[in-house]
C-alpha cells in the first residue's frame, strides 16, 4: 500500500511539472498577438476542458491500440493526466497575467525592452503571487485526480487498496487507510502552498 | 529633434488626435496643455509608439518611424524608445523590485551592462531625483511623490535624449506635487529635451520654453509661456485657461 502512495505521489508530481509547462505554452498562445496561436491555445483549453478524465485514460490505454498506439499504464496516466491539467493550469496563468496592470507592460516597452523581455522580466514574475492560491487548488484536484488511473490496472493507492481487499476481505480497514493517506497527502500540499504564499509575499 | 507631421489616431470611430502637427527642437521645454480628453496623453504616447498613429508620419532625431507591425519594424521602435524616456501618471513602478532594481531594469535588460556598473549608476540617479536612502525599499513603501522620483531615475537610466512627462503629478496629493516638480525642474535646467503634459499652469509658466493649447485632438494655439497666458489668442484657449487659473 505503500507503493501505492508513492505511485501516486510519483504522478501527481510528473502530472503537475509537466502541467504546468504545457499550460505555461498554452497560456502564452492563447494571449499572444498571433492568431493561429490563439486558436491553437483555444482548441487545446476547449478539447481537454470538455472530456472527463477518466475517458481521456480509457481512450489512452483501452482506445489507442487499436490503431497500433501501446501504451504503458503508467505512459498513459501521465499523459492524461498532464493533458488535462495542462488545461486547466493554462486557464488559471491566462488569468494571472492578464490581472497585470496595463501600465506594468507599458513601462518596460518605453524602457525599450521587446515585448518578450518585457513578459519575461516584468509580467511573468508578478504573476507568481496571484498564481499561487489557483495553482494550489489545481495541485490537489490533481493530486485526487490521480485516483483515477486505478481504472486503467495502474496500481496507485486507491487501487492497491483495492487489490488487497480482494485478498484479506477488509473494505473498512483498507478504504479507511486510503482515506486517511489522502488527506495528509493533501494537508502537506497545502502547507507547501502555505508556506510558498509567505515567502513570494511582498512587503505591504 | 521631434517632427510630428500631421498625426491622426482614432480609438473606434473616435477620433482622438485630427492631424497633429509637432516639432520639439534638442533641448527645448514643451508643455502641452488642455481639457481632458483633448489628446493631450494620445499624442505623447504616439511620440514613443505606445500607441500607432493612423495616419501621419514621425521623424525622431533623423529617423523616420514607419507604421506597422512588422518584425522589421518593431525593431525600430524598440531602438527608438530606448532613446526616449516615459513618466507616468500612476508612475508604473514594477512592484516586485526594489528602488534600486527598477532604476537598473533598463540597462541591465536592454542594454546588457554589468550589474555593479549599473547599480552604482543606479545610486547616483536616485541621489540625483532625491531618494537614494530609499535604494531598497519596495515601492509599496514609498509614498506617491517617492514613487514618481523614482520613476524619473529609472527613465533617466536608459540615457535617452528625450523625456516625455504623461501627467506626472496629476496622481500626488497636493503636498507632494513640488518635490516631483523641483525633479523635472531640475532636468530641464540641465537642457534635457522634454514634452511634458500637465495641468500645472504655475509649473508650465516656469519651464516651458513652448506652451501647446490642444482641445477636441488639435493644437489650438501654441507660443511662449508668458503669451499664451497673458494674452491668449484663440477664445478655447481664454475659456479653457479662465477655469483652470
Amino acid at each position: 500500500m505503500l507503493k501505492g502512495v508513492a505511485i501516486t505521489l510519483e504522478l501527481a508530481v510528473i502530472a503537475i511539472t509537466v502541467g504546468s509547462f504545457i499550460g505555461l505554452t498554452i497560456a502564452l498562445m492563447k494571449i499572444s498577438r498571433n492568431k493561429i496561436f490563439n486558436l491553437i491555445g483555444g482548441f487545446y483549453t476547449w478539447f481537454f476542458r470538455g472530456i472527463p478524465l477518466i475517458v481521456q485514460l480509457f481512450f489512452l490505454y483501452y482506445g489507442l491500440p487499436s490503431v497500433g498506439i501501446v501504451l504503458t499504464p503508467f505512459s498513459a496516466a501521465v499523459i492524461g493526466l498532464s493533458l488535462c491539467g495542462g488545461a486547466y493550469i493554462a486557464e488559471i496563468i491566462r488569468a494571472a497575467i492578464q490581472s497585470i496592470e496595463k501600465g506594468q507592460m507599458e513601462a518596460a516597452l518605453s524602457l525599450g525592452m521587446t515585448h518578450s523581455q518585457a513578459m519575461r522580466r516584468i509580467i511573468i514574475p508578478q504573476t507568481y503571487k496571484r498564481l499561487l492560491p489557483p495553482m494550489g487548488n489545481e495541485f490537489i484536484t490533481l493530486l485526487k485526480d490521480v485516483a483515477l488511473v486505478s481504472v486503467i490496472t495502474m496500481v496507485d493507492l486507491l487501487r492497491s487498496a483495492q487489490l488487497l481487499n480482494q485478498t484479506y476481505f477488509k473494505p473498512f480497514e483498507l478504504y479507511g487507510a486510503v482515506t486517511i493517506l489522502y488527506l495528509m497527502l493533501t494537508s502537506a500540499f497545502v502547507l507547501l502552498v502555505g508556506y510558498l504564499e509567505k515567502k513570494f509575499a511582498l512587503p505591504e | 529633434m521631434i517632427k510630428a507631421l500631421n498625426i491622426t489616431k482614432k480609438f473606434g470611430s473616435l477620433e482622438v488626435l485630427k492631424g497633429v502637427d509637432l516639432e520639439v527642437k534638442a533641448g527645448e521645454v514643451v508643455v502641452i496643455i488642455g481639457p481632458s480628453g483633448s489628446g493631450k496623453s494620445t499624442l505623447l504616447r504616439c511620440l514613443n509608439q505606445l500607441e500607432q498613429m493612423d495616419e501621419g508620419t514621425l521623424c525622431i532625431e533623423g529617423e523616420k518611424i514607419k507604421n506597422g507591425q512588422k518584425k522589421k519594424d518593431m525593431a525600430q521602435i524598440y531602438q527608438l524608445r530606448q532613446g526616449i524616456g516615459m513618466v507616468f501618471q500612476r508612475f508604473n513602478l514594477f512592484p516586485h523590485k526594489t528602488a534600486l532594481e527598477n532604476v537598473i531594469e533598463g540597462p541591465l535588460t536592454v542594454h546588457r551592462k554589468p550589474q555593479k556598473e549599473v547599480a552604482q549608476k543606479g545610486i547616483e540617479l536616485l541621489g540625483k531625483v532625491g531618494v537614494a536612502d530609499k535604494a531598497n525599499a519596495y515601492p509599496s513603501q514609498l509614498s506617491g511623490g517617492q514613487q514618481q522620483r523614482v520613476a524619473i531615475a529609472r527613465s533617466l537610466a536608459m540615457e535617452p535624449k528625450i523625456m516625455l512627462f504623461d501627467e506626472p503629478t496629476s496622481a500626488l496629493d497636493p503636498e507632494l506635487v513640488g518635490e516631483v516638480l523641483e525633479a523635472i525642474k531640475g532636468l530641464a535646467r540641465e537642457g534635457m529635451t522634454m514634452v511634458v503634459v500637465t495641468h500645472e499652469m504655475g509649473f508650465a509658466k516656469e519651464v516651458a520654453d513652448r506652451v501647446i493649447f490642444m482641445d477636441d485632438g488639435k493644437i489650438l494655439e501654441e507660443s511662449k509661456p508668458e503669451q499664451i497666458f497673458c494674452s491668449p489668442q484663440h477664445p478655447r484657449t481664454r475659456e479653457f485657461l479662465k477655469k483652470v487659473l
